[in-house]
């Protein structure tokens, strides 16, 4: 047995560390262990604060999923005070959701994940001619064709296509083999190119995916200008609460948006359908179905056993969360839960949630166990985030010091994430989980008509288990099925983004150009006490944020990110988390290069700033937060 | 470090031309905002010096700067990261993870001691030794101390790494601060912004790489070429400002027509930072453009600064006569831009003197 520790995780936000124990024998990993091993402490900071302001606070969580943090900060700030956002606020929000799903997820396999599927230096091999050749194989083969119906056509041509031919690929290859001759390997250094599995796929599937890696990387800026337009700048674009601060003016030259605004944003979203439809998606069939063909297709981990998402994209502006408004026209009803999907259609679980369970105390807890925090003695052992106790208990490694790491201790504290729960359970979220609730509903018959968008992600499903001869039930619940899942989110998104676009020009058509709602901008017209939850399907899955408000002020802040579900350490009833059951379903054929364990925590995208707690510097107990929907929400110092 | 190429020998292998090498040197001159008399200096730079190694670490950060640093538009990022520098360690973009990343790590600091460029991303935490930010199985402190004593120069990117940001605000719960006490003597480049703009973040980098030297700076040791102007400076809309004429709520008919944003609380008059010269994304949009009030985000503790949509007066000496700036326009823009300043100076003293409160209320 063979202890084998990765820190730091690269490629991803923030800071993780891995430890895997790994039979040396069978390659088999027999425990696992996921740490987050910082922590900042931003809700502590969002007390007292202005809850107008709360959007630009928490945004800062993270800078990858920017905009994320801001809608769900807005969103439970409105349903807090009961606004309803005007419709093109809504469209516009809309937008920039979809926006950041394509862009985030192109970044993530290209620029965050690729390096484990493909080699520069497995690319110096390549013939730059049947690398041609393949890209026009790969087009043919596994470009899907689906679109949003109806939607309008503004571009002549697809403009963003892949070059395939030989004189570019012998280009990008001359500059990697300079960088590999020079010695000087820059952000290719010192990573495991010798492991087996870069020999899985031929050198020009290396060379495509590099070749595509580059120019990706100079595209992806251009994906994201809608969040530039409406506002005002990526990273960290800015929102108001009640609408959004862009004003849309047709008249007036000076205005934030107007039609040449506009055509800047269909442009990017023209774009983000052309590079998802002509690189990502092929790329990633291509790249998946080698690995699938080889008979690789573990690293499933919790997919097989729980699954938890909240539903995306409400069609039209709702009243609220807590009052079910959220779920009553969502576009995607991935709100729900799965359980056992691993034992296929007939013998999976689907369970509803809806705005009750936000309520419900009992429904969505979180436990302290092998966190570095702890709950006073006569406490439950699993707590609702509003009751939540935040009182640090840093323990230090098994082995090491306070400050010097060597092993962390899998049977006592190891990390600063909480653990959440659904009704005592551990879930995964993220594409993957949407991607099996929505099949699971829809082929229990549970959805009745299907939305244009569930209808296109059967299509997807199906689609891509004719290129890998596959059931779904076999596919997704895999590592290769959670890195393809995310690209057929990002296909979806970008056709979603096209979609709300035409609702806003079409909104435009009627005259109507408010994008905020100011009437309850005055803090005098608000309660002296509310509540208020905002949750959204961000790209690594559901996210929901929780704020009470109190003389005009934020009391009281908690999020439950994605990558708290999944990458948080596990619970002693529950077992382990979604990171260390996907770890602990993967073969690892060499120990010291585990880039099989790396990959598969990859496939999850991890953004750890995001996953991290609360907790008070003196490490006191801060505050015992109290909501119920009788009493309503107090605060016990 | 014989082996790595300079820009020229980059163009030569790429069979480029003189002249299109030199028109490029001539680009990079305007971007960097020197005059055209420094071209030759330009060229001279680029024909010769190696490409800087650059190493890159994070602290308490949420990785946007990261993530602004790839938006860059000149120059893009994969020719910065691919033949202007050699990025040997940076979480986001490096293959390398666990181990041999760290060996790596340190292998180049030990092979390019004195010599190389450390960018750092995120606030140091020191509360309890740090132990609220490890990575590699060490504090981040640790590891920045190391960096940066053997570095050529830092640069802060970031109000984080520059003066703590968002987790240094109140309460500051891991006692979060910018890394400048932990830099020792290595000259330090501060490059404010949550984040900083794409192009200020690159074209510093660019700097160094072609002169062999940090830009040069201010007091606070901010680029001048970046950071000289107040955003209420080189506003589009300082001309509504000047005429008084406002967006009284967001949304409102003012607002409709590009009219000042001061009145919804706009920071534009207090910050110095290029969003009104260089824009966002190549002259594109600032939050002030999209309607959107300026929040300061190059400002030290901005974060504690009151509410955003509050515009200063409220938090300082009142520029009475803002409201009444259209009726005695000339005048009152001379009274405004000195109240600005007014009001910037008493909102320091004002968080001071807050500070200095918080502390005492910290220790009973």
């Amino acid at each position: 047995m063979k202890h084998v520790v990765v820190d730091p995780v690269t490629r991803i936000e923030g800071h993780l560390r891995v430890e895997v124990q790994v039979d040396e024998a069978t390659g088999k990993v027999t425990d696992a262990l996921s740490s987050g091993t910082a922590w900042r402490g931003l809700e502590l900071v969002m007390k007292d604060r202005d809850p107008r302001d709360a959007w630009a606070y928490i945004q800062r969580i993270c800078g990858v999923c920017t905009t994320a943090h801001a809608l769900g900060a807005v969103r439970a700030v409105e349903d807090a005070l009961g606004i309803t956002i005007p419709k093109n606020a809504h469209y516009i929000r809309n937008i920039m959701a979809a926006t950041l799903t394509v862009q985030d997820h192109i970044v993530h396999f290209y620029h965050l994940h690729a390096l484990d599927w493909v080699s520069p230096l497995e690319a110096a091999a390549a013939d730059p001619i049947a690398t041609a050749n393949l890209q026009n194989t790969v087009l043919n083969t596994y470009k899907l064709p689906f679109r949003a119906p109806g939607t309008s056509v503004t571009e002549a041509f697809e403009h963003d296509f892949p070059a395939a031919t030989p004189q570019y690929f012998a280009q990008i290859q001359e500059k990697v083999k300079a960088i590999v001759e020079s010695g000087q390997l820059g952000i290719f250094s010192a990573n495991w190119w010798d492991h087996p599995d870069y020999k899985l796929l031929p050198p020009e599937v290396h060379l495509l995916a590099v070749a595509h890696y580059l120019e990706m990387l100079d595209k992806q800026r251009e994906l994201v200008t809608p969040h530039v337009i409406f506002g005002g700048k990526n990273p960290h674009p800015h929102y108001v609460v009640g609408g959004m601060p862009c004003s849309i003016s047709l008249e007036d030259g000076n205005a934030p948006v107007n039609t040449a605004r506009l055509d800047i944003v269909d442009r990017a979203i023209n774009m983000g359908r052309s590079l998802v439809n002509n690189y990502y998606l092929p790329d990633l069939l291509a790249i998946g179905s080698a690995y699938v063909k080889a008979g690789r297709v573990d690293g499933g981990g919790m997919a097989k056993t729980c699954v938890l998402g909240y539903g995306a994209y409400p069609e039209e502006p709702f009243s609220g969360t807590k009052n079910g408004g959220f779920f009553k026209n969502l576009l995607i009803r991935c709100n729900g839960v799965v359980e056992d999907f691993g034992k296929g259609l007939a013998g999976c679980k689907v369970t509803e949630v809806n705005g009750e369970d936000f309520a419900d105390r009992k429904v969505f807890t979180e436990s302290v166990d092998h966190s570095w925090y702890e709950y006073p003695a006569k406490s439950e052992a699993a707590l609702n985030p509003w009751d939540g106790v935040t009182s640090p208990k840093y323990t230090g490694p098994k082995e090491g010091s306070a400050t010097e790491w060597k092993a962390l201790n899998e049977t006592g504290k190891y990390s600063w994430l909480k653990t959440p729960k659904w009704n005592g359970k551990l879930c995964e979220v993220g594409p993957l989980a949407r991607y099996i609730i929505i099949y699971v509903k829809a082929k229990k018959g549970l959805l009745g008509e299907l939305t244009w968008a569930e209808k296109m992600m059967m299509d997807q499903i199906d689609a891509v288990s004719k290129v890998l001869g596959l059931a779904p039930e076999v596919w997704l619940p895999t590592m290769v099925g959670r890195t393809a899942a995310r690209a057929l989110d990002c296909q979806l998104a970008a056709e979603i983004n096209k979609y709300f676009f035409d609702k806003l020009i079409a909104n435009l058509k009627t005259g109507d150009t408010k994008v905020a709602s100011n009437e309850k901008w005055d803090p005098s017209t608000w309660p002296k006490e509310c509540e208020g939850v905002g949750i959204y399907e961000a790209p690594r899955g559901a996210l929901s944020h929780y704020i009470a408000i109190k003389d005009g002020k934020t009391d009281n802040y908690q999020c439950i990110v994605p990558t708290t579900w999944s990458a948080c350490p596990r619970d002693d009833k529950a077992g382990h988390g979604a990171y260390e059951m996907a770890m602990m379903d993967t073969q690892v054929k060499v120990p010291d290069k585990p880039l099989e364990i790396v990959k598969v925590v990859r496939s999850f995208d991890p953004c750890m700033a995001c996953a991290t707690h609360m907790f008070n510097a003196k490490g006191e107990k801060i505050n015992v937060i109290t909501t119920d929907p009788y009493s309503g929400t107090h605060v016990e110092k | 470090m014989d082996k790595r190429e300079s820009m020229w020998d980059l163009y030569l292998k790429k069979g480029m031309s003189r002249r299109t090498f030199v028109k490029s040197c001539v680009a990079l001159t305007s971007l960097m905002g020197l005059s055209t008399d420094q071209v030759s200096k330009v060229v001279e730079a680029a024909e010769q010096k190696p490409l800087p190694v650059v190493v890159w670490i994070h602290g308490h950060e949420c990785t946007g700067c990261d993530e602004s640093f790839i938006r860059s538009g000149a120059p893009l990022a994969s020719d910065l990261v691919l033949s202007q520098i050699a990025l040997e360690y940076d979480h986001l973009l490096s293959a390398a993870s666990g181990a041999p990343f760290e060996a790596h790590l340190e292998e180049t600091i030990e092979k390019y001691k004195g010599n190389y460029i450390l960018c750092v991303e995120g606030a140091a935490c020191t509360k309890d030794n740090g132990v609220y930010c490890m990575s590699g199985g060490h504090t981040f402190t640790h590891l920045l101390q190391h960096a940066a004593q053997n570095a050529k120069a830092v640069i802060a990117y970031g109000t984080c790494a520059v003066s703590g940001g968002i987790q240094a605000a109140k309460p500051n719960p891991t006692g979060s601060s910018g890394i400048g006490y932990f830099t020792g003597g290595t000259p330090v480049v501060n490059v404010p912004g949550c984040p900083p703009i794409p192009e200020v973040m690159t074209g510093v980098v660019m700097h160094i790489a072609l002169f062999g030297t940090v830009p040069p700076l201010d007091g606070e040791g901010r680029p001048k070429q970046f950071y000289g102007n107040r955003i209420h400076d080189t506003c589009y809309r300082r001309p509504f400002f000047d005429a008084g004429m406002f967006a009284e709520s967001f949304d409102d008919a003012g607002a409709k027509a590009g009219w000042c944003l001061y009145k919804l609380g706009c920071r534009g008059p207090e910050t110095y930072n290029s969003c009104g010269n260089l824009r966002w994304f190549q002259g594109m949009s600032y939050p002030i453009q999209s309607g959107a009030p300026c929040i300061g985000c190059s400002n030290a503790h901005f974060w504690d600064d009151g509410a955003m949509t509050e515009r200063l007066p409220k938090f300082g000496q009142p520029i009475g006569d803002v409201d009444q700036i259209g009726a005695v326009m000339a005048a009152a823009t001379a009274v405004g831009v000195a109240g600005h300043a007014a009001a910037s100076v008493v909102q320091k003293k004002k968080r001071i003197a807050d500070e200095k409160k918080n502390e005492g209320a910290g220790e009973e």
